[in-house]
């Protein structure tokens, strides 16, 4: 579920931001919510992490609040809301992450439930290793001669690795694979 | 192994009804800090040990395990007499719901601290069996809000009864939580273990003789 600038989301991706990212750094930490600003100032000392921050300001990305949580798994998830400014009461506050819950629990019941409440066919190795470097940039010709296979065998691992994240591109194949770990 | 007995089943018992209520001292007054309900004799015991309460107990190699309490909706309990600032409008009660209370894992049996342990899993598997045989579908949980999140992800229909509170370090919501087969099959395949976990009264087993 994203409502951001869809030009941000895409250079988060293409960037791969989210290894650098001082709020995704916190929440794999935090057992409770907490203000990017904190984050920034708890995580974000990295040339790296000033970068996504900086950036995300030209976005009009300037504060929010995350809400951390691990599902049963043990895969920590959360609801980030932000945007020119972020001030709000305790109250509203727990509100939010209350709403957060149920909409991350929403979701993963629809996911399940797309599924066919089996478990998603898992990727192979080969179509791992395509993504990876789809993910870092790479075009299927440059794939093609990093894994010595030919450019059609590279098109069609990342198809069928799109196909079977249920991603409608590549931008969100990557998404994909990156919160199901398979990549990072 | 899942037992769901009377107070005065439980208390044909003196050992295990000793065991039940030594459990909750520790988990409740000493883990957890409610320290209203200190005692000198270690047992922690209240208003709604009453006779038509419900004790379900996990028993794992001759020791108590897991237990939970389930009260029923149509006499007083936590939520409209203990914890009435959690609800928001007229609690929901009725025959078809119970207020679960007092979930807890002997220290023994956490397998880790993220996930919920098999122990844990078996009392949440055991109170959906029990309220499949009894005609409830519904309990009243007050709990962390991270257990909303685990209770739709494994399709609870969850309702939020008011807004969270903070008692002390711990987040609360009381929260009704709505289960079917579905739900129960979600539980067993997160189990992975199909077979019925509740399967009747103590009085046919001889396991419950605990080391104590």
């Amino acid at each position: 579920m994203c409502d951001w600038p869809v030009g941000w989301l895409e250079r988060y991706v293409e960037r791969n931001y989210v290894d650098h990212d001082p709020v995704v750094g916190l929440m794999k930490q935090s057992p409770s919510s907490f203000k990017w600003r904190d984050a920034n100032e708890s995580i974000g000392s990295g040339r790296a992490s000033l970068e996504v921050i900086k950036d995300a300001e030209s976005f009009d990305l300037k504060d929010g609040y995350a809400f951390p949580l691990i599902t049963l798994d043990g895969t920590a998830v959360m609801v980030s809301l932000g945007g020119p400014e972020f001030e709000s009461s305790q109250q509203n506050l727990s509100i939010m992450s209350l709403v957060s819950t149920y909409a991350i629990g929403r979701a993963m019941q629809l996911s399940t439930a797309s599924g066919g409440g089996a478990q998603q066919r898992p990727l192979t190795q080969r179509e791992t290793e395509c993504l990876r470097w789809a993910a870092v940039g790479k075009s299927e010709w440059e794939i093609s001669q990093i894994l010595g296979i030919s450019e059609h065998t590279s098109e069609k691992h990342l198809l069928n690795a799109k196909a079977k994240l249920g991603a409608a591109n590549r931008v969100q194949a990557v998404a994909e694979a990156i919160r199901l770990g398979y990549i990072n | 192994m899942f037992y769901a007995l009377s107070t005065q089943e439980l208390m044909e018992h003196p050992e295990l009804w000793r065991a039940v209520h030594k459990l909750r001292y520790r988990i409740f007054v000493e883990e957890m800090g409610w320290n209203d309900l200190q005692r000198p004799d270690h047992l922690e015991i209240d208003q709604f040990d009453h006779e038509e309460a419900v004790h379900h107990l996990v028993v794992r190699n001759g020791e108590l395990a897991g237990y939970q309490r389930m009260l029923p909706t149509t006499r007083p309990h936590l939520l409209t007499h203990v914890l009435q600032d959690l609800y928001v409008g007229t609690p929901p009660s009725g025959r078809d719901i119970y207020e679960l209370t007092r979930y807890a894992v002997a220290p023994g049996y956490r397998d880790g601290r993220r996930g919920i342990s098999t122990v844990g899993t078996e009392l949440i598997a055991g109170f959906i069996e029990w309220g499949m045989s009894v005609d409830v579908d519904k309990v009243i949980i007050e709990f962390e809000p991270m257990w909303v999140l685990r209770a739709l992800q494994l399709q609870f229909l969850a309702t939020p009864l008011g807004y969270q509170r903070t008692y002390g370090r711990q987040q609360v919501v009381a929260t009704l939580l709505q289960f079917n087969q579905d739900t129960l099959d979600t539980v067993r395949t997160r189990r992975n273990h199909m077979q019925p976990v509740f399967t009747g009264l103590i009085e046919s087993r001889d396991e419950y003789r605990l080391a104590s």
